[in-house]
């Protein structure tokens, strides 16, 4: 799980070119888009569908689901584990 | 009269406000430039880490007129700035980032491109201040201080009363910013002169 997290919070870094950010630079349960977190927006939202899919194989069709799921790494994390389940 | 209460210049390695350096680059630092300047200066925006170049260069100036000058928010409607800006080289710093990005990755990246357009700094800049007001974002073959003079003069007489303005180049490791405020109250100041503007620009 731990693993995932990390390697999640590089995927976010590259895909979303955020040149200046370190995965220590993001908390696990910070909420990613809000002003206190990553401050991520509706573009971010997309890039990180992408990213679903291109790293993981998974695609997210359900927008309600989306938006659980992108809160904060670890919530992302939860629902590719369950995903993958 | 009009005259310039604050400016800021971002160049490759000093960044300095009214002709006061307050921060030179760290070589040796882990950290790009920019982000040096927004740690040293503790900014709280976690925005500016997604924003490229141009835009962080412009939050960055504008901030740091703001904190010299705060008349600057306390003093007008939120329709009352008007935004002048200007450079060289357009968004192609950009630009050629989001066509290698695109070569690369074999698709387009949605990031990268919303800053495709040089006045998107602009717009950060109005976003975060809440501002309403005239805005324009010119191409220019080098800083032109009778543009800037000119162009705030026609704004400031349909309705702005304050403006922020100046030369923002930013292209692969150039960086050349000059940004200003200038507005009519008070008597503190050098006149918003092209004669002035072209001597600050070159400090």
């Amino acid at each position: 799980m731990d693993n995932l997290k990390e390697e999640l919070k590089k995927q976010i870094i590259e895909q979303l070119n955020l040149e200046d950010i370190t995965p220590a630079d993001i908390q696990d349960d910070s909420l990613l888009f809000n002003d206190a977190g990553l401050g991520l927006d509706s573009i971010d939202a997309l890039e990180l569908i992408v990213l679903l899919e291109k790293y993981h194989g998974i695609q997210v069709t359900n927008p309600e689901e989306g938006k659980e799921a992108f809160k904060s790494i670890s919530t992302m994390a939860d629902y590719i584990l369950k995903r993958k389940a | 009269m009009t005259r310039i209460k604050a400016y800021c210049h971002l160049r490759e390695d000093f960044c300095s406000v009214n002709g006061q350096v307050i921060a030179k680059r760290d070589k040796d630092s882990e950290d790009g430039w920019f982000k040096q300047i927004y740690k040293a200066q503790e900014f709280a925006y976690p925005k500016f880490h997604k924003m490229d170049g141009l835009s962080q260069a412009g939050f960055l100036a504008s901030e740091l007129i703001k904190r010299i000058y705060p008349e600057m928010v306390t003093a007008y409607k939120d329709d009352e700035i008007a935004m002048v800006f200007a450079n060289q080289s357009s968004s192609a710093d950009t630009d050629l980032r989001f066509q290698r990005s695109y070569e690369q990755n074999g698709a387009p990246s949605p990031s990268l491109f919303v800053y495709t357009l040089p006045n998107i700094v602009l717009g950060e800049i109005a976003i975060l201040n809440k501002w309403y007001g005239e805005n324009m974002f010119a191409v220019l073959p080098k800083f032109a201080p009778d543009f800037f003079v000119d162009y705030s003069q026609i704004l400031m007489s349909a309705g702005s009363k304050a403006v922020l303005g100046g030369w923002i180049g930013i292209m692969e490791k150039q960086v050349n910013v000059f940004l200003f405020f200038a507005d009519d109250s008070g008597q503190d100041g050098l006149e918003f002169s092209p004669e002035n503007l072209a001597g600050l620009a070159e400090m």
